[in-house]
Formats: structure tokens, C-alpha cells, sequence
């Protein structure tokens, strides 16, 4: 009957219509609101975070201990990479988001880190200022890009800093980031740094920091591997971490960063409840927190809600 | 705008752009090589099968089910699971998981026009020639095969585009090819690369789709060459390239 | 616990966010299909009254469907951002266009001239022909290209996760290749995901086709 195929017609357009006008584009994949208990005179902040596992959980950790301490918190983590994440902290759509000192201060602001901790944090900050952002205490654990071998190959060529590396840098496989060439805690570093010829290199290109490049140089298909230091594959498959003699990487502390109006709204609070959960992350504790995620599988949440329960906060 | 398009041309007209390993001439020889073998492969264990069920009449319901698939596996996805999988078997890094997930890629047009094409010949056609006393061999090879080759040759026209095109991706998984050359710029946010190797990979694809289509129209008999194809089944219509002439 | 090689409690823990990438996948898709639609039919309508057109308007969306998904959200970054949603909207759709005015225009062709000219002898316009004649007739051809379609679309938004967009692409690449073999879980999910929503968006079709057009059921199993 004419009518009834009608309707059918009809309302196959409406569910197409309603489809297409479905949530706006800050729908993003983690995005769900915090409990807590409420607290009328603290801001609800939204919590952001980059695209890869150390910065989600990070954020998660802050995320819930905010909620712990009454603030009300929302999530919008795993959100990409610096190009989205900064304007979305200048913009508001996030609050806060947990920064390393140096990628942040030499991709977004075009800055020279130093491995200098305080030097590079006080170029940060000032440039965070403009963009009417603040960046508290920085945590003791550092996440800086790192290279890695094979105990065999420590073992073999003697191995135990980057300066010893340059000197067989020629007889290795690297396995390093697309990117690399460009990257200058990568490519152009290793050059300047360690008089690494980086264009002659034998070269594999795969994720930097990634449980796949670690696979990679387990399964020797590479020899050397670009890695971060706070992958737990460094311990999980037996690599050796090597010392980076000469200061090619720069200062990597995380820093909660937040918007000075959050701030100004939230009072100290805000301030000291980061700063107690930021001075707790060593590297060690940064490492373990991979460990449980990529090696055992858990949740953020739930390696966020344990690290705190372990911790006492 | 004009502006962009200026830093593009001058991007092209950079040596650096067409030197060392993230140059253009040694990612697209990268991406033709891979691609080529990949579409060996897949008309090497395709065609074969496509032929068999067709000539045969049997199996059509694998045929529709192996277009279907074809269709709705995402190659990323592919992609995605051959590194995976070969990654702890010391296989993931280079060229291997790439050419599994396009050959797995490439299979479906192929079988599946394969197949179609076989099945439109005209049956008294075939009658005529066992009637003949040609063995079923010949039979394909003298009459079956030779009418159905431009549909035959669509498949294998849809099959390359289409792995051409999915070859890009293989920066994601570390395969390199043009796509990473794109895959790059994306990281670094380098928007006249991003641009400049988008057109070097249009440029091969469309290359690769005319002159796929030049070989499908020079290898029809003239008799068969008007042939417009119009896809009910949706078995019939591949990913890539369009196979119906206007 | 796992099943084989999937890690179940994994995909348990994380089924928010799962849950959240599969809408997004959707939304993406259903933007790219609805406009794609309107679009379409807009160029089958042209095609009606100019056939000349058909020509060049083939051969136009033929070669944007040629070019890489990835090449193309390249091309539309300068003019539309990187990773941003319009750039792959613009591309998503353009990829529809090929199939959709395709199966528009021939299914439209394909109404048997009996039925035009009874539809002229009963006096309807051109406007009520086209709508209660022509179309009807023409569904099974155009729900074939729309099926067609969908199927594409969701697997191409998978690759926006390689532009910074969401979606099931984000669970198979950016989440799974980077976790190496402890991501085959991830992958995995995220493939599977994608073709069940592919496998559920052609059937739906295929039901929506047999509501409308009750009359085909038999003779057109096939489409």
C-alpha cells in the first residue's frame, strides 16, 4: 500500500537526518562526566589529554584526585596530538592537561629546551602566559625520547651510553619515528650531539615509543630502537636503556597545565592537590603505570584509582 | 592561496624533495614495487579461483560472500592485523605485512569478475563448443575466456587501483610508500608537504586507473568493446575504479 | 581472561570508550551518506534534464574516487584544516558521489517506458511521475548503490584516525599497531566492530528495500 511505504520512506530520511545531526564535533572518544561529591564553590574542570597511554593515565590520575578532593571533573582524554590539545586548553574546551616541559616548550612555542630543568620550566611559563596558562610543580619522573638495544648487542659492542653507540652507529639498524629526520630530540640531535651521520643510517621506520618498535628490536629486525624512557618494554623484553651522555634530550618533567581562570576560581586547592599527586610520579611510578596498562591490559581508570589507593591520596 | 601553491611548486623544485629516503622517487618506486607484487599475487591465486567457479557455475554463494567481505573489511584494518601478527614473528617490520593485506585486498574484484564474467557467456556458446567436442580447457581458453575478458580485465583494472590506493596507508604500519611522505607532513603539520605528496599520490592513482582501463580497452575484440555495465548485484562493483563506460 | 589471543577483560574495562569511538564512526558515516544523498540526487535530477552531463559529471566523481582517501584529506587540508571534520566530511561524501549518481541515473533509466507513458496517460506532472512512478521503480537500483555506499564509507572513515579524527580507526591503529602484539585486542575489536556495522548497515538496507518495494521480492533476490 502506497501509505505504508510512504511512512517507511519517511521515517528511513528521519533516521538519516537525526543520524547526521547527532552530537556536535567535541563528542570524543573518552568523554564521560566524573562523580565526586559536590562542592558549589569549586569549578567544574574538564581534564584533556593526549593520544597516548602515559598522557591519558596521567590526566586520569589528576582527574581523580580532583574529584577526590570535591571538584567536579569531566574527561576528554586521548584527544590527539599538540595541534588539537593546545588550541583546545587556549580555547577552554579543556582545563587542564598534563604537558611535558620540553615537547611542549619546543613543538607549540618554538622554544630551545634545555635538560635543565628550572631553565626550561621558566621558558615555559613565560610563554604559557600569554596564552593565559598556568603550569604548577613539575613531577620528578621524565619521559624523554631514549634509544635502546638488545642486552646481546650491549654485551657484544660494549654498550652502555649514547657516545659509545656513535662510534658503531654505522653497523646498527635503527628503528626510529617517521619523523625522525625532522624530529630534533631525533635525527638532527643525534647529529649535532653525538656526530651521528643520521642520512647514512640504516633505517626502519616505525611508531617511536611504541610496544611495536620495541617488538621490533626484541625480533631483531632492528638493532637500535627509539623509545621512551618510560615504556616498560625497556624492562619487559630485557633492553638496555642507553645513558644519554651528553644531554641530547631535554628536560621531559610533566607539569599539570591549567587555565588561569580555573585557577583564579579554584584557589589553592586546585594548586596543592596537583602538586601532591605530581611530586609522587617518579619515573618509576611512570613505568609501573605502563606496565599495568600495555602489559597487563588495564583500564586507565583502573590504573589511575590504584596508583592513588597505593599511594595514599 | 596562489601563495600555497607557490611554497607547493617550490617544494617540488627543492632537491631535497627528490633525494635520501623519504624522497619522492625512492617512496614511489617503494609503492610501485609493493603494489605490482601485490597484484601478482592476488591475480595469481584470484584469477584461478574466479575461473574454476565460473566455468564450473558452482559456488556462487562464495563468490557473493568473498565480494561482501571484501567490501566491508576495512584495509586498515587488514593492515592493522598483518603487522600485528608478524610483528613477534620477526616479519612485521618492512614490506611484508603490506603486500599480505594488498594482495588479501586485491582478490575480491578479481574472483568476483572473474566469475561474472564468466557466467554471462552465452551458454548455447558453450554448448556449441563441447558440442564440438572442445574439452572443458579449451573451452575456457578459446571461448569462454575471450568473450569475458573485458570483464575479466575490469576486475583486474579495480583490483589494481584499489591496491595502488590502499598502498599509501601502509605508512600507519611502517611500510613506508608514497604515504609517508604524507604520513610525515601530517605529523609535523607541514601543510605544503601534506599537499605537494597528496597530488604525487593522485597523480599515480589516476595514472594507474587510465592506464589500467587503456589495457582493458586494447585487449577487447572490438566486437565486445560497448559493453555499459550496470550494477544491480553489488557483488559486481569493487572499491576502486568505476567499471561501467559511459 | 582470554579467549585465544583477545583479551576480553580488556575490551570489558574499556567498553566506554569503545562505545564512544563506535559513535563517533557512526556520526562521521551518517553525515558523509546524508549529504552524499542530497548531493546526488541533485546531480541525477541535473543528469535528467542535460544526459550530456552524465559524461563529465562521471568522470569527475570517478576520478575523485580514484585518488586515496589519504591523499585526499591531504589535498582538502590547506583549504579546510588538518584533521579536522569538514576536511573528511568533504572527502567522505566526495567518495559517495561516484556510486550514488551512478546508481541514480541508470536505476532512473532503467524504468521501463510502459510505466512513464501510462504515468503521461493518467495525466500526472513530470513532478508526481518522478515520485510516484519513476522512483519507486527506480529503488532497487539506487538502494543497490546506497548499500554500496554505506559499506564503503564505513571502512574509509577508519583512515580519519590517521588525520586525528575518532572513530574505529583510532582503536585499530592508533590504540592497536602501536601496542605491537599486546594491541590485537584492540585491532581486532576495532575490525570486527567495523564490519559488523557494515554487515548491519547493508542488511538494514536490504530490509529497507523490501519494505519499500514489496513487489520485487521476488524476481530481484539477488539486489
Amino acid at each position: 500500500m502506497r501509505t505504508n511505504r510512504t511512512f517507511v520512506l519517511g521515517a528511513a530520511l528521519l533516521a538519516l537526518v537525526v543520524s547526521a545531526c547527532s552530537p556536535g564535533e567535541d563528542e570524543s572518544p573518552g568523554a564521560s562526566a566524573g562523580g565526586g561529591s559536590q562542592a558549589a564553590d569549586l569549578p567544574t574542570l574538564t581534564v584533556g589529554s593526549a593520544g597516548f597511554w602515559e598522557s591519558a593515565v596521567v590526566a586520569e590520575i589528576y582527574a581523580q584526585a580532583l574529584e577526590g578532593a570535591g571538584f567536579t571533573v569531566e574527561r576528554q582524554l586521548e584527544q590527539g596530538a599538540r595541534d588539537v590539545t593546545h588550541p583546545a586548553l587556549v580555547d577552554g574546551q579543556i582545563d587542564l592537561m598534563p604537558e611535558y616541559i620540553g615537547g611542549y616548550l619546543a613543538v607549540t612555542y618554538g622554544g630551545e629546551p634545555t635538560p635543565d630543568i628550572e631553565e626550561s620550566l621558566a621558558a615555559l611559563r613565560e610563554e604559557l602566559e600569554a596564552d593565559g596558562l598556568v603550569a604548577f610543580e613539575p613531577t620528578p619522573g621524565t619521559d624523554a625520547d631514549g634509544f635502546a638495544v638488545r642486552q646481546e648487542t650491549a654485551d657484544e659492542l660494549d654498550l652502555t651510553t649514547m657516545s659509545d653507540l656513535a662510534e658503531v652507529a654505522d653497523q646498527l639498524t635503527w628503528g626510529v619515528a617517521q619523523e625522525c629526520a625532522e624530529n630534533p630530540n631525533c635525527g638532527p640531535g643525534l647529529e649535532s650531539v653525538y656526530g651521528i651521520d643520521f642520512a647514512s643510517l640504516d633505517v626502519e621506520t616505525l611508531g617511536a615509543c611504541s610496544t611495536a618498535i620495541a617488538e621490533a628490536l626484541n625480533a631483531s629486525n632492528i638493532d637500535v630502537a627509539q623509545v621512551c624512557t618510560t615504556q616498560p618494554e625497556i624492562a619487559g623484553f630485557n633492553l638496555v636503556l642507553l645513558e644519554d651522555d651528553q644531554g641530547l634530550a631535554p628536560a621531559q618533567n610533566i607539569v599539570p597545565v591549567v587555565r588561569q581562570e580555573i585557577v583564579d576560581e579554584a584557589g589553592d586547592l586546585l594548586e596543592s592537590t596537583l602538586n601532591d599527586v605530581s611530586a609522587l610520579l617518579t619515573t618509576e611510578e611512570l613505568t609501573n603505570l605502563g606496565a599495568a596498562i600495555i602489559l597487563n591490559g588495564e583500564s586507565y581508570q583502573d590504573a589511575a584509582s590504584q596508583w592513588l589507593a597505593d599511594n595514599g591520596l | 592561496m596562489i601563495e600555497f601553491l607557490g611554497e607547493v611548486a617550490a617544494w617540488f623544485a627543492d632537491p631535497a624533495t627528490w633525494s635520501g629516503r623519504d624522497g619522492i622517487p625512492v617512496r614511489l618506486w617503494e609503492h610501485l614495487w609493493i603494489s605490482g607484487v601485490s597484484l601478482t599475487a592476488a591475480i595469481g591465486v584470484g584469477l584461478p579461483l574466479g575461473l574454476a567457479i565460473g566455468h564450473t557455475g558452482k559456488g556462487a554463494r562464495a563468490v557473493v560472500a568473498i565480494a561482501n567481505i571484501g567490501r566491508a573489511v576495512p584495509s586498515l584494518g587488514l593492515m592493522g592485523l598483518a603487522f600485528i601478527v608478524l610483528l613477534p614473528l620477526g616479519l612485521g617490520v618492512g614490506p611484508l605485512p603490506t603486500i599480505i593485506a594488498l594482495t588479501a585486498l586485491g582478490i575480491p574484484p578479481i574472483v568476483v569478475n572473474a566469475y561474472v564474467g564468466l557466467r554471462e557467456v552465452d551458454r548455447d556458446l558453450v554448448e556449441a563448443a563441447r558440442g564440438m567436442g572442445m574439452r572443458a580447457g579449451e573451452i575456457l581458453r578459446r571461448v569462454e575466456i575471450p568473450i569475458a575478458l573485458p570483464v575479466i580485465l575490469a576486475g583486474v583494472r579495480t583490483s589494481a587501483v584499489q591496491i595502488v590506493a590502499t598502498a599509501t596507508l601502509a605508512a600507519a604500519i611502517g611500510g613506508g610508500t608514497l604515504g609517508q611522505l604524507i604520513y610525515i607532513g601530517f605529523n609535523v603539520g607541514d601543510q605544503v608537504r601534506i599537499f605537494g605528496a597528496a597530488l604525487v599520490v593522485a597523480a599515480l592513482s589516476i595514472a594507474t586507473e587510465i592506464g589500467f582501463a587503456t589495457l582493458q580497452r586494447a585487449a577487447t575484440s572490438p566486437g565486445l568493446r560497448d559493453r555499459a555495465y550496470v550494477p544491480t548485484e553489488p557483488a559486481q562493483v569493487g572499491r576502486g575504479g568505476a567499471d561501467s563506460s559511459p | 581472561m582470554t579467549i585465544g589471543p583477545v583479551d576480553v577483560d580488556w575490551i570489558v574495562d574499556n567498553l566506554d570508550r569503545i562505545g564512544g569511538l563506535v559513535i563517533e564512526h557512526l556520526y562521521l558515516t551518517g553525515i558523509a551518506m546524508g549529504i552524499g544523498l542530497v548531493i546526488s540526487a541533485g546531480l541525477a535530477l541535473l543528469v535528467r534534464n542535460r544526459p550530456r552531463w552524465y559524461g563529465p559529471i562521471i568522470g569527475f566523481t570517478g576520478t575523485l574516487y580514484a585518488i586515496p582517501s589519504l591523499a585526499l584529506f591531504a589535498l582538502l587540508t590547506p583549504l579546510t584544516g588538518i584533521g579536522t571534520v569538514l576536511t573528511a566530511e568533504i572527502a567522505l561524501v566526495s567518495y559517495t558521489l561516484l556510486i550514488l549518481t551512478r546508481n541514480m541515473v541508470e536505476g532512473l533509466r532503467a524504468v521501463p517506458s510502459e510505466a512513464i507513458e501510462a504515468a503521461q496517460g493518467m495525466g500526472y506532472t513530470a513532478t508526481q511521475r518522478l515520485l510516484r512512478v519513476e522512483l519507486p521503480l527506480a529503488l532497487p537500483i539506487i538502494l543497490a548503490g546506497v548499500r554500496i555506499a554505506a559499506v564503503t564509507t564505513i571502512g574509509l572513515v577508519t583512515v580519519t584516525a590517521l588525520i586525528g579524527l575518532g572513530g574505529l580507526g583510532y582503536l585499530i591503529v592508533t590504540i592497536g599497531t602501536q601496542r605491537g602484539s599486546f594491541g590485537l585486542t584492540a585491532t581486532l575489536t576495532g575490525v570486527v566492530l567495523a564490519v559488523g556495522l557494515a554487515v548491519i548497515a547493508d542488511l538494514a538496507l536490504q530490509a529497507l528495500q523490501r519494505a519499500l518495494t514489496p513487489w520485487s521480492r521476488g524476481r530481484m533476490a539477488a539486489a
